[in-house]
């Protein structure tokens, strides 16, 4: 029998087994996080920022991306604090800024009441959530995509930009929530369904058949 | 080289160097780091090494090149015992003349003393330097003490002394609790416990357990940590191994950066002899502890100096942090409990074990204790590595050390921590040298950079420079961190070119909180700090740039304009001559215009008229 840790978001209690992220705790216990770069069941890389949550620790709070952290005994976590809301609404809006296009991102916006957005567009295609990465190396085992470059010159690609190392499995493609890979499922978050979405005003279109409260 | 089989062999072998060290009653020491080396030291101590044989003091006079001393900008300089005679900016022409009047006849040549810029005084002795009688050069001092290419020279000193105490006579636990007695906190940014990490470290099960020198030091102006690993490796080696000795583990790395040649050929060096002593191996002084170091070579890119970064390159992955909730005490290198301190934090490791907990807690404030290396650099009349005790203020160290601004101009701004830190206004210049000081200023102490910058720097153009700086070397793979710096770039490059808004000024603010709250790695928890703390201490700069369109400091080219005033010109051309741009027309009948469509504002006319014709505005 694996080991079972508790802990607490958003003031409920939460059972999970140990090892188990915070984001897949509190989606399987029926409280919606909206994230973006995390595939359930793979190893979560907290590149996109959408799973914010905060985490109390002896009285203080510490802001943390809810799929990379790890579910502890006793864990105090807040997934819609005045701060997490704020930051994740930011933090979307800086999404759709890059992307403004992308019809997950919009949906994903709406959901979390983002007004405005405050920049210049940008013309992305790609917000370098790096699902497909995930998806090559851990589906399809292949390890050939990978992230290249630093900072605002990263992006995508294969080994030496050689097509040769692509098996052609398209995991990679199945995942991707962007406008880029036409047969993409282009679901935002995975399972998906809210708090927000007790809101009948604001339940998107996508949210309707969530099996979650 | 013989093995050293126990503690009595090494203690014999320490007092054998030690008093041939003091038999030699003259030595000549040369600065060879990096920067002296740069400033052509090398031939100067080849002529003073050939002089010395030429005219016969062979036996007498003993030579030596070091590590760095701090003093950079004076090199190529010597230091001549016994009397602590500095020689500053020496050239080859000078040697016969050091080394027949000083060596030979005890004599002094004014020429060649150090002339301190505020009294305009020639200073006969090292230790009457003002630029370093203010420092307490703990680490630094023994720079100036030994050829790092020889580990004999550290032994002189009574190196490895502190491990084999520890390795002889100490259990690991008790060398856990001295380090955390000490009070010893992180040099390399974030101050943590040495001592409780080690004990952390220690606790952690792991079928290895590993140490890490961190010496990937990146940031724009810092070069603390080279100077101690190229002028002292042993001194950092010594401190890893008893940090392993304390924590459990068997193999250390030195990460450095393959930009440091010097430090990496030294430290590499000096593995080597502490191989052949047996100070590193199986068995090290006969005991059952057995320790290796190896120096693995990092590329350079600024975020590899983060924690897991630098150990996920270490693997031979990409050099990309991961999230640090599980704590790399825990779970580092390979996994497994991993143990990374900074250079000049190991090297303080020998220091106390040797001198004891409290005589290092007795330096420096409640909080923060020993000294702390800086790398002062920017409109200060003296610049280079200086060492104070903790607590020592802002004040002391850029007007009692630096020497005050230069030209008569007035200082206007420090900025510590590197890109992660920030600018303080010289109104805060009373805080102390303390990790928490400077922290709930707004700034940090960060690795230990220390930029001063006078009237003429522009805090918005400080916030873009380092800006640019952090856009280029965040990994990218966090989105608050890759496109939050970017966004706040843009922001803050509208506001120096005269278009930003004040709506901006409240959206920089909202942006800079969430890349800090946001990101992942402390690159990007950090990044925010150059712009947070410029706008806390500089806000009228900005709305200056935003409401008059106009740059106080006459650094932002967009709001700066050079025009020729007609009645002071007197149409000799010159400047139309010297623009590289050719945005100058006119002839010396009509006289002459600047066209600032084109002019770039590099300000090479204002350079070239003698009559001071052509005003900024
Ligand atoms: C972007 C980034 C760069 C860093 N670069 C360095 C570095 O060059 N040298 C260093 O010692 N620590 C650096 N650090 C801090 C390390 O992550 C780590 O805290 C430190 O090496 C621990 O050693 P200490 O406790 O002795 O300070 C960096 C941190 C970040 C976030
Ligand atoms: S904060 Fe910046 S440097 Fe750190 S992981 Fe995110 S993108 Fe990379
Ligand atoms: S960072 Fe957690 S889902 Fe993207």
């Amino acid at each position: 029998m694996p080991e079972m840790v508790t802990l607490a978001i958003d003031e409920q209690e939460v059972e999970v087994e140990e090892g188990t992220n915070v984001l897949a705790a509190a989606l399987g216990a029926g409280i919606c996080i909206p994230n973006l770069c995390y595939l359930p069941g793979l190893k979560p890389t907290g590149a996109c920022r959408v799973c914010i949550v905060e985490v109390e620790k002896n009285g203080r709070t510490k802001m943390t991306a809810s799929c990379t952290l790890e579910a502890k005994d006793g864990m105090v976590i807040h997934a819609h604090s005045e701060n997490v809301l704020r930051a994740r609404r930011n933090i979307v809006e800086l999404l759709v800024a890059e992307a403004p296009e992308s019809e997950v991102l919009q949906v994903l916006a709406e959901r979390i009441e983002v007004e405005d957005v405050r920049y210049p567009e940008r013309d992305n295609d790609c917000i370098l959530c790096g699902r497909c990465v995930t998806a090559c190396a851990e589906i399809a085992a292949t390890g050939a995509k990978g992230s290249i470059g630093r900072g605002m010159n990263r992006h995508i690609g294969l080994p030496f930009y050689n097509e040769e190392y692509c098996q052609k499995c398209y995991e990679c493609r199945e995942r991707c929530p962007m406008e880029i890979a036409p047969q993409s499922r282009r679901d935002p978050c995975g399972v998906c369904g809210s708090e927000l979405s007790k809101n009948e005003d604001l339940i998107p279109e996508m949210c309707g058949d969530c099996e979650l409260d | 080289m013989p093995r050293l089989g126990n503690l009595d062999d090494l203690a014999a072998l320490c007092d054998a160097l030690g008093s041939k060290r003091e038999q030699s009653t003259r030595t000549v020491t040369m600065c060879a780091g990096t920067a002296c080396r740069a400033c052509g030291c090398l031939p100067v101590a080849e002529a003073v090494e050939a002089e010395i044989e030429k005219q016969g003091l062979c036996g007498e006079v003993l030579f030596r090149t070091t590590g760095c001393h701090g003093f950079c900008e004076q090199g190529p300089l010597a230091i001549i015992e016994p009397g602590n005679i500095f020689y500053a900016k020496l050239k080859v022409d000078d040697v016969e003349e050091l080394v027949s009047q000083t060596l030979k006849e005890n004599q002094v040549v004014e020429r060649l003393l150090y002339t301190d810029p505020v009294s305009g005084e020639k200073v006969r002795t090292e230790d009457a330097i003002p630029f370093y009688a203010s420092q307490t050069r703990v680490l630094l001092g023994d720079n100036t003490k030994l050829s790092p290419e020889n580990i004999d020279e550290y032994l002189s000193l009574g190196g490895y002394t502190a491990l084999a105490k520890t390795l002889t006579s100490t259990s690991p636990g008790d060398v856990v609790s001295t380090v955390q007695a000490s009070g010893l906190r992180g040099r390399g940014g974030g101050g943590y416990s040495t001592g409780r990490k080690w004990e952390q470290c220690r606790q952690a099960p792991g079928e290895e357990h590993y140490v890490i020198c961190n010496a990937d030091e990146g940031d724009p102006g810092a070069y603390m940590d080279r100077c101690l690993l190229e002028g002292n490796p042993h001194a950092v080696i010594e401190g890893m191994a008893i940090g392993a000795y304390a924590i459990g583990a068997r193999q250390g790395f030195v990460y450095v950066r393959k930009e440091y040649p010097l430090a990496v050929r030294h430290v590499e060096g000096a593995i080597e002899q502490a191989h052949e002593y047996g100070l590193l191996g199986d068995n090290i002084l006969g005991t059952d502890f057995s320790f290796d170091v190896k120096v693995v070579h990092g590329g350079g890119a600024f975020v590899c100096g983060e924690s897991t970064a630098l150990m996920a390159s270490l693997e031979g992955k990409v050099g990309e942090p991961r999230a640090k909730d599980v704590h790399t005490v825990e779970h580092g290198y390979l996994n497994q409990p991993t143990c990374l301190n900074n250079v000049e934090t190991w090297a303080n490791v020998p220091k106390i074990i040797t001198n004891g907990a409290e005589w290092f807690a007795q330096k420096g404030t409640q909080n923060s204790k020993g000294t702390k290396i800086f790398a002062l650099t920017g409109q200060v009349k003296n610049t280079g590595l200086v060492e104070v005790e903790m607590g020592a203020s802002l004040r002391e160290v850029i007007f009692d050390i630096g020497g005050g601004p230069q030209n008569g101009r007035a200082i206007k701004a420090v900025q510590t921590g590197g890109p992660s830190g920030g600018c303080l206004p010289e109104s805060e210049f009373d805080l102390a040298v303390d990790f928490d000081e400077l922290y709930e200023a707004g700034s940090m102490m960060g690795s230990g950079g220390m930029v001063v910058m006078d009237d003429s720097a522009c805090m918005v153009d400080v916030a873009k420079y380092f800006l640019t700086f952090l856009q280029d070397e965040s990994c990218g793979k966090c989105l608050t961190c890759r496109i939050g710096i970017s966004r706040m770039l843009d922001i803050v490059t509208d506001v120096c070119e005269g278009c930003g808004t004040p709506e901006q000024l409240d959206l920089l603010e909202d942006l800079a909180w969430t890349v800090s709250v946001g990101s992942l790695c402390a690159l990007g928890k950090t990044a925010a700090n150059p712009v947070l703390s410029t706008l806390k201490y500089f806000r009228e700069e900005y709305e200056a740039h935003i409401e008059q369109e106009s740059c106080p400091a006459g650094v932002c080219p967009a709001l700066i304009h050079y025009t020729i005033d007609e009645d002071t010109c007197n149409n000799c051309g010159l400047c139309a001559q010297n623009c590289p741009y050719e945005a100058i027309s006119g002839d010396k009948e009509s006289g002459y215009r600047i066209n600032g469509e084109i002019c770039t504002r590099c300000g090479i006319c204002v350079e070239s008229c003698n009559k001071k014709a052509i005003v900024k505005s």
